[in-house]
Protein backbone atom coordinates (compact mmCIF):
# COMPACT_ATOMS: atom_id res chain seq x y z
CA UNK A 1 0.00 0.00 0.00
CA UNK A 2 2.24 2.27 0.95
CA UNK A 3 5.66 3.48 -1.58
CA UNK A 4 8.86 3.96 -0.14
CA UNK A 5 8.34 7.55 -0.61
CA UNK A 6 5.19 7.63 1.35
CA UNK A 7 7.25 7.35 4.45
CA UNK A 8 7.30 9.57 7.01
CA UNK A 9 9.93 11.04 9.15
CA UNK A 10 9.32 11.92 13.27
CA UNK A 11 8.47 15.44 12.44
CA UNK A 12 6.73 14.89 9.59
CA UNK A 13 4.49 12.56 11.55
CA UNK A 14 4.03 14.89 14.08
CA UNK A 15 2.90 18.11 12.22
CA UNK A 16 0.34 15.30 10.45
CA UNK A 17 -1.09 14.51 13.25
CA UNK A 18 -0.57 17.83 15.65
CA UNK A 19 1.41 15.83 18.54
CA UNK A 20 4.59 16.43 20.03
CA UNK A 21 8.07 14.96 19.47
CA UNK A 22 7.68 13.44 22.89
CA UNK A 23 4.71 11.98 22.50
CA UNK A 24 5.68 9.51 19.88
CA UNK A 25 8.99 9.02 21.49
CA UNK A 26 7.40 7.87 24.37
CA UNK A 27 5.15 5.57 23.15
CA UNK A 28 7.26 3.89 20.59
CA UNK A 29 9.65 3.47 23.73
CA UNK A 30 6.78 1.66 25.60
CA UNK A 31 6.52 -0.82 23.02
CA UNK A 32 2.57 0.92 22.27
CA UNK A 33 3.19 2.47 18.75
CA UNK A 34 5.62 0.52 15.90
CA UNK A 35 8.61 2.20 14.75
CA UNK A 36 10.93 1.12 12.10
CA UNK A 37 14.73 1.81 12.39
CA UNK A 38 17.64 1.76 14.91
CA UNK A 39 17.73 5.46 15.98
CA UNK A 40 14.90 8.39 16.34
CA UNK A 41 16.58 9.85 13.58
CA UNK A 42 16.53 6.82 11.28
CA UNK A 43 12.54 6.20 12.47
CA UNK A 44 10.09 6.27 9.39
CA UNK A 45 6.19 5.75 9.51
CA UNK A 46 3.84 4.54 6.97
CA UNK A 47 0.03 5.18 6.14
CA UNK A 48 -0.88 2.63 9.16
CA UNK A 49 1.12 4.30 11.51
CA UNK A 50 -0.13 7.77 11.04
CA UNK A 51 -3.68 6.56 11.44
CA UNK A 52 -2.64 4.65 14.37
CA UNK A 53 -1.54 8.08 15.92
CA UNK A 54 -4.32 9.91 15.65
CA UNK A 55 -6.30 7.22 16.73
CA UNK A 56 -4.31 7.09 19.74
CA UNK A 57 -3.90 10.82 20.03
CA UNK A 58 -8.04 11.13 19.81
CA UNK A 59 -8.99 8.47 22.37
CA UNK A 60 -6.21 9.89 24.80
CA UNK A 61 -7.38 13.42 24.08
CA UNK A 62 -11.51 12.71 24.04
CA UNK A 63 -11.37 10.18 26.71
CA UNK A 64 -9.06 11.07 28.75
CA UNK A 65 -7.68 7.50 27.76
CA UNK A 66 -4.10 6.23 29.51
CA UNK A 67 -1.47 5.72 26.33
CA UNK A 68 -2.06 1.84 27.28
CA UNK A 69 -6.05 1.84 27.17
CA UNK A 70 -5.54 4.22 23.73
CA UNK A 71 -3.01 1.70 22.24
CA UNK A 72 -5.56 -1.16 23.29
CA UNK A 73 -8.22 -0.05 21.70
CA UNK A 74 -6.12 1.10 18.84
CA UNK A 75 -5.13 -2.78 18.34
CA UNK A 76 -8.48 -3.46 18.33
CA UNK A 77 -9.59 -1.07 15.91
CA UNK A 78 -6.69 -2.27 13.60
CA UNK A 79 -8.00 -5.37 13.80
CA UNK A 80 -11.59 -4.44 13.14
CA UNK A 81 -9.91 -2.85 9.79
CA UNK A 82 -8.25 -6.19 9.02
CA UNK A 83 -11.01 -8.46 9.68
CA UNK A 84 -13.34 -6.10 7.52
CA UNK A 85 -10.91 -6.02 4.45
CA UNK A 86 -10.81 -9.78 4.45
CA UNK A 87 -14.93 -9.96 4.29
CA UNK A 88 -14.74 -7.42 1.82
CA UNK A 89 -11.78 -9.40 -0.57
CA UNK A 90 -14.27 -12.95 0.01
CA UNK A 91 -17.39 -10.74 -0.78
CA UNK A 92 -19.14 -11.16 2.02
CA UNK A 93 -19.77 -7.14 2.99
CA UNK B 1 -22.93 31.12 5.90
CA UNK B 2 -25.34 29.68 8.75
CA UNK B 3 -25.40 29.62 12.17
CA UNK B 4 -24.53 26.91 14.54
CA UNK B 5 -25.56 26.38 17.75
CA UNK B 6 -23.02 24.51 19.43
CA UNK B 7 -24.87 23.79 22.75
CA UNK B 8 -27.56 22.29 20.51
CA UNK B 9 -24.88 20.11 19.11
CA UNK B 10 -23.80 18.81 22.55
CA UNK B 11 -27.15 19.02 24.21
CA UNK B 12 -26.45 20.64 26.72
CA UNK B 13 -27.96 23.73 28.30
CA UNK B 14 -25.69 27.76 27.84
CA UNK B 15 -24.82 27.20 31.50
CA UNK B 16 -23.55 24.37 31.56
CA UNK B 17 -20.05 23.84 33.84
CA UNK B 18 -17.08 22.49 31.54
CA UNK B 19 -17.40 19.03 33.31
CA UNK B 20 -21.16 18.96 32.17
CA UNK B 21 -19.65 19.73 28.73
CA UNK B 22 -17.10 16.95 28.43
CA UNK B 23 -19.40 14.44 29.80
CA UNK B 24 -21.70 15.06 26.62
CA UNK B 25 -19.09 15.52 24.30
CA UNK B 26 -17.49 11.70 25.89
CA UNK B 27 -20.77 10.18 25.20
CA UNK B 28 -21.47 11.34 21.94
CA UNK B 29 -18.00 10.34 20.34
CA UNK B 30 -18.08 7.46 21.43
CA UNK B 31 -22.17 7.15 20.02
CA UNK B 32 -20.77 8.34 16.63
CA UNK B 33 -16.75 7.11 16.59
CA UNK B 34 -16.37 7.03 12.88
CA UNK B 35 -14.60 3.61 13.35
CA UNK B 36 -17.38 1.57 15.42
CA UNK B 37 -20.28 3.42 14.95
CA UNK B 38 -23.23 2.07 13.17
CA UNK B 39 -24.83 5.73 12.63
CA UNK B 40 -25.11 6.65 8.93
CA UNK B 41 -24.02 10.02 9.29
CA UNK B 42 -21.98 8.96 11.80
CA UNK B 43 -18.53 10.81 10.14
CA UNK B 44 -20.39 13.86 9.67
CA UNK B 45 -22.30 14.40 13.04
CA UNK B 46 -18.07 13.27 14.48
CA UNK B 47 -17.21 16.38 12.57
CA UNK B 48 -20.03 18.68 14.07
CA UNK B 49 -19.29 17.27 17.81
CA UNK B 50 -15.90 18.33 17.63
CA UNK B 51 -16.21 21.19 16.00
CA UNK B 52 -18.53 21.99 18.80
CA UNK B 53 -16.27 20.99 21.64
CA UNK B 54 -13.51 22.46 19.86
CA UNK B 55 -15.20 25.95 21.19
CA UNK B 56 -17.03 24.82 24.51
CA UNK B 57 -14.05 23.62 25.97
CA UNK B 58 -12.08 26.75 25.60
CA UNK B 59 -12.50 29.31 28.16
CA UNK B 60 -12.04 31.95 25.81
CA UNK B 61 -13.51 31.21 22.71
CA UNK B 62 -16.57 29.94 24.71
CA UNK B 63 -16.72 33.37 25.81
CA UNK B 64 -16.35 35.21 22.43
CA UNK B 65 -19.03 33.02 21.09
CA UNK B 66 -21.95 33.26 24.06
CA UNK B 67 -21.17 37.25 23.17
CA UNK B 68 -21.96 36.49 19.33
CA UNK B 69 -24.67 33.92 19.76
CA UNK B 70 -27.36 35.35 22.06
CA UNK B 71 -30.57 35.71 20.11
CA UNK B 72 -29.23 33.76 17.23
CA UNK B 73 -30.81 29.80 16.27
CA UNK B 74 -29.19 27.63 14.70
CA UNK B 75 -29.50 26.98 10.60
CA UNK B 76 -30.14 31.28 10.11
CA UNK B 77 -28.13 33.35 8.00
CA UNK B 78 -25.42 34.81 10.37
CA UNK B 79 -22.60 36.97 9.30
CA UNK B 80 -20.64 38.28 12.54
CA UNK B 81 -20.84 42.11 13.15
CA UNK B 82 -17.16 43.81 12.94
CA UNK B 83 -15.13 43.78 16.14
CA UNK B 84 -17.27 40.48 17.40
CA UNK B 85 -14.46 40.07 18.88
CA UNK B 86 -12.90 42.73 19.97
CA UNK B 87 -11.92 43.23 23.80
CA UNK B 88 -11.13 39.81 24.44
CA UNK B 89 -7.37 38.19 24.65
CA UNK B 90 -6.90 34.61 23.34
CA UNK B 91 -3.41 32.53 23.88
CA UNK B 92 -1.79 31.01 20.65
CA UNK B 93 -3.04 27.85 20.38
CA UNK B 94 -3.82 25.52 16.92
CA UNK B 95 -6.92 23.29 17.01
CA UNK B 96 -4.71 20.38 15.09
CA UNK B 97 -5.41 18.79 11.65
CA UNK B 98 -9.48 18.32 12.20
CA UNK B 99 -9.78 21.68 12.26
CA UNK B 100 -9.42 21.84 8.49
CA UNK B 101 -12.67 20.14 8.33
CA UNK B 102 -14.52 22.44 10.96
CA UNK B 103 -17.55 24.48 8.85
CA UNK B 104 -17.49 27.86 7.51
CA UNK B 105 -18.54 29.35 10.44
CA UNK B 106 -15.95 28.10 12.60
CA UNK B 107 -13.34 29.45 10.10
CA UNK B 108 -14.85 32.82 10.05
CA UNK B 109 -15.39 33.14 14.07
CA UNK B 110 -12.20 31.12 15.22
CA UNK B 111 -9.94 30.64 11.85
CA UNK B 112 -7.43 33.42 12.51
CA UNK B 113 -7.34 33.11 15.74
CA UNK B 114 -4.98 29.86 16.06
CA UNK B 115 -1.71 30.38 14.73
CA UNK B 116 -1.01 34.19 13.23
CA UNK B 117 1.69 35.41 11.55
CA UNK B 118 4.54 36.90 13.80
CA UNK B 119 2.67 34.65 16.45
CA UNK B 120 5.03 32.80 19.02
CA UNK B 121 3.76 30.21 21.40
CA UNK B 122 3.14 31.68 24.73
CA UNK B 123 1.50 35.63 23.34
CA UNK B 124 -1.62 36.71 23.72
CA UNK B 125 -4.06 38.16 20.88
CA UNK B 126 -6.50 40.45 21.36
CA UNK B 127 -8.40 43.22 18.96
CA UNK B 128 -8.93 46.38 20.24
CA UNK B 129 -11.59 49.00 18.53
CA UNK B 130 -10.32 52.02 18.15
CA UNK B 131 -11.43 55.83 16.40
CA UNK B 132 -10.00 56.72 13.26
CA UNK B 133 -9.00 59.75 14.98
CA UNK B 134 -6.34 58.17 16.88
CA UNK B 135 -4.68 56.99 13.74
CA UNK B 136 -4.06 60.80 12.42
CA UNK B 137 -2.92 61.73 15.59
CA UNK B 138 -1.78 59.20 17.67
CA UNK B 139 -3.33 59.00 21.72
CA UNK B 140 -2.90 56.90 24.73
CA UNK B 141 -6.11 54.66 25.11
CA UNK B 142 -6.95 52.77 28.06
CA UNK B 143 -7.86 49.19 27.08
CA UNK B 144 -10.04 47.02 28.71
CA UNK B 145 -9.67 43.04 27.67
CA UNK B 146 -11.59 40.35 28.79
CA UNK B 147 -9.73 37.56 30.16
CA UNK B 148 -12.18 34.58 30.08
CA UNK B 149 -11.96 31.29 32.48
CA UNK B 150 -13.11 29.03 34.26
CA UNK B 151 -14.66 29.72 37.79
CA UNK B 152 -13.34 26.66 40.66
CA UNK B 153 -17.13 24.97 39.91
CA UNK B 154 -16.06 24.71 36.13
CA UNK B 155 -18.51 27.69 35.20
CA UNK B 156 -17.43 30.45 32.25
CA UNK B 157 -16.11 33.92 34.37
CA UNK B 158 -14.27 36.42 33.12
CA UNK B 159 -11.63 39.07 34.26
CA UNK B 160 -10.99 42.25 33.44
CA UNK B 161 -8.02 43.25 32.88
CA UNK B 162 -6.92 47.16 31.56
CA UNK B 163 -3.73 48.22 29.80
CA UNK B 164 -2.91 51.71 29.28
CA UNK B 165 -1.70 51.39 25.26
CA UNK B 166 0.16 53.73 23.13
CA UNK B 167 -1.44 53.72 19.74
CA UNK B 168 0.80 55.54 17.37
CA UNK B 169 0.22 57.80 14.77
CA UNK B 170 -0.75 56.61 11.03
CA UNK B 171 -1.72 53.14 12.98
CA UNK B 172 -4.09 50.83 10.06
CA UNK B 173 -6.81 48.55 10.17
CA UNK B 174 -5.39 44.91 10.37
CA UNK B 175 -1.81 46.37 11.82
CA UNK B 176 -0.71 44.54 14.93
CA UNK B 177 0.55 46.41 18.06
CA UNK B 178 3.26 43.96 20.20
CA UNK B 179 3.35 44.48 23.88
CA UNK B 180 6.61 43.10 25.00
CA UNK B 181 6.42 41.41 28.16
CA UNK B 182 2.27 41.82 28.48
CA UNK B 183 1.29 38.19 28.63
CA UNK B 184 1.80 35.66 31.24
CA UNK B 185 4.64 33.63 29.17
CA UNK B 186 4.71 36.19 26.00
CA UNK B 187 3.99 39.41 24.52
CA UNK B 188 0.46 40.24 24.03
CA UNK B 189 -0.61 41.21 20.24
CA UNK B 190 -3.15 43.56 19.54
CA UNK B 191 -4.57 44.32 16.46
CA UNK B 192 -6.51 47.34 15.27
CA UNK B 193 -9.97 47.61 14.05
CA UNK B 194 -11.84 50.85 13.61
CA UNK B 195 -14.86 51.50 15.20
CA UNK B 196 -17.53 51.64 12.55
CA UNK B 197 -18.43 55.18 12.21
CA UNK B 198 -21.06 56.73 10.04
CA UNK B 199 -19.27 59.43 8.98
CA UNK B 200 -15.99 57.68 8.41
CA UNK B 201 -14.68 54.49 6.48
CA UNK B 202 -10.77 53.59 6.54
CA UNK B 203 -9.54 51.27 3.06
CA UNK B 204 -6.02 51.05 4.07
CA UNK B 205 -4.23 54.32 4.13
CA UNK B 206 -7.55 56.20 2.42
CA UNK B 207 -9.84 57.49 4.43
CA UNK B 208 -14.00 57.83 2.76
CA UNK B 209 -16.56 60.24 3.76
CA UNK B 210 -19.78 61.36 2.24
CA UNK B 211 -20.44 65.31 1.68
CA UNK B 212 -23.60 66.56 1.95
CA UNK B 213 -23.71 69.40 -0.96
CA UNK B 214 -26.68 71.96 -1.39
CA UNK B 215 -28.09 71.70 -5.04
CA UNK B 216 -26.42 75.68 -5.90
CA UNK B 217 -23.42 74.47 -4.21
CA UNK B 218 -23.09 71.55 -6.61
CA UNK B 219 -24.59 73.54 -9.53
CA UNK B 220 -22.56 76.75 -9.01
CA UNK B 221 -19.44 75.16 -7.15
CA UNK B 222 -18.21 76.64 -3.79
CA UNK B 223 -15.80 76.03 -1.00
CA UNK B 224 -17.46 74.11 2.26
CA UNK B 225 -15.98 73.21 5.39
CA UNK B 226 -15.23 69.48 6.12
CA UNK B 227 -14.86 67.78 9.13
CA UNK B 228 -12.61 64.68 8.66
CA UNK B 229 -11.28 62.76 10.99
CA UNK B 230 -7.87 65.11 11.07
CA UNK B 231 -9.46 68.34 11.86
CA UNK B 232 -11.09 70.67 9.68
CA UNK B 233 -10.70 71.52 5.87
CA UNK B 234 -12.12 74.04 3.31
CA UNK B 235 -12.66 72.00 0.21
CA UNK B 236 -13.64 73.51 -3.33
CA UNK B 237 -16.65 71.70 -4.64
CA UNK B 238 -15.69 72.31 -8.60
CA UNK B 239 -19.18 73.83 -10.77
CA UNK B 240 -21.49 70.85 -12.40
CA UNK B 241 -20.69 68.24 -9.75
CA UNK B 242 -22.89 65.46 -9.03
CA UNK B 243 -24.05 62.65 -6.55
CA UNK B 244 -21.80 59.85 -6.53
CA UNK B 245 -18.42 61.39 -7.62
CA UNK B 246 -15.74 61.63 -5.86
CA UNK B 247 -13.42 64.25 -4.68
CA UNK B 248 -9.66 63.31 -4.04
CA UNK B 249 -7.76 65.66 -1.29
CA UNK B 250 -4.35 64.27 -1.70
CA UNK B 251 -2.32 63.66 1.66
CA UNK B 252 -5.36 63.86 3.97
CA UNK B 253 -6.06 60.22 4.56
CA UNK B 254 -4.00 58.52 7.02
CA UNK B 255 -0.41 60.16 8.00
CA UNK B 256 1.93 57.48 6.96
CA UNK B 257 5.05 58.13 4.40
CA UNK B 258 3.30 58.45 1.94
CA UNK B 259 0.49 59.73 3.20
CA UNK B 260 -3.15 58.02 2.41
CA UNK B 261 -6.07 60.40 0.39
CA UNK B 262 -9.29 61.66 1.61
CA UNK B 263 -12.24 60.95 -0.77
CA UNK B 264 -15.23 62.96 -0.17
CA UNK B 265 -18.06 61.48 -1.93
CA UNK B 266 -20.53 64.12 -2.96
CA UNK B 267 -24.35 63.64 -2.20
CA UNK B 268 -26.70 66.34 -3.41
CA UNK B 269 -29.38 66.95 -0.92
CA UNK B 270 -32.59 68.18 -2.41
CA UNK B 271 -33.78 71.35 0.37
CA UNK B 272 -37.80 70.36 1.60
CA UNK B 273 -40.20 72.83 -0.06
CA UNK B 274 -41.90 73.01 3.22
CA UNK B 275 -42.73 77.07 2.40
CA UNK B 276 -44.95 78.36 -0.17
CA UNK B 277 -42.06 81.05 -1.37
CA UNK B 278 -39.47 77.58 -1.67
CA UNK B 279 -42.12 76.14 -3.72
CA UNK B 280 -42.98 78.58 -6.20
CA UNK B 281 -38.72 78.67 -6.46
CA UNK B 282 -38.91 75.00 -7.58
CA UNK B 283 -41.70 75.75 -9.82
CA UNK B 284 -39.63 78.79 -11.36
CA UNK B 285 -37.02 76.70 -11.23
CA UNK B 286 -38.49 73.82 -12.85
CA UNK B 287 -40.62 75.96 -15.77
CA UNK B 288 -36.61 77.97 -17.01
CA UNK B 289 -34.55 74.64 -16.98
CA UNK B 290 -36.96 72.19 -18.54
CA UNK B 291 -34.71 69.67 -17.19
CA UNK B 292 -35.31 66.18 -17.39
CA UNK B 293 -33.59 64.64 -14.75
CA UNK B 294 -34.10 61.05 -16.65
CA UNK B 295 -33.35 62.17 -20.09
CA UNK B 296 -29.69 60.15 -20.01
CA UNK B 297 -31.78 56.94 -18.08
CA UNK B 298 -34.65 56.63 -20.22
CA UNK B 299 -31.77 56.56 -23.46
CA UNK B 300 -29.98 54.11 -21.82
CA UNK B 301 -33.49 51.95 -20.88
CA UNK B 302 -34.91 52.41 -24.47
Amino acid sequence: MTHEDDWLTLEELCTACAVEREWVIARVREGLFPAAGATVEEWRFGAAALRRARRMRGLERDFEAVPELAALVADALEELDALRARLRRAGLE
Amino acid sequence: MQFRDYYETLGVARGATAEEIKRAYRRLARKYHPDVSKEPDAAERMKEINEAYAVLSDPEKRAAYDRLAAGHRAGEEFHPPPGWDAGFEFSARDFGPEAFEFSDFFSELFGRMGARAGMHRGDHYAKILLDLEDAYRGATRQVTLRVPHLDPHGRLASAARTLEVRIPQGVREGQILRLAGQAPSGDLLLEVQFRPDPRYRADGRDVHLTLPVAPWEAALGAVVPVHYPGGQLNVRIPPGAQSGRALRVRGKGIPSQPPGDLYLHIQVVVPPADRARVRELYEALARETAFDARRQWSEQHR
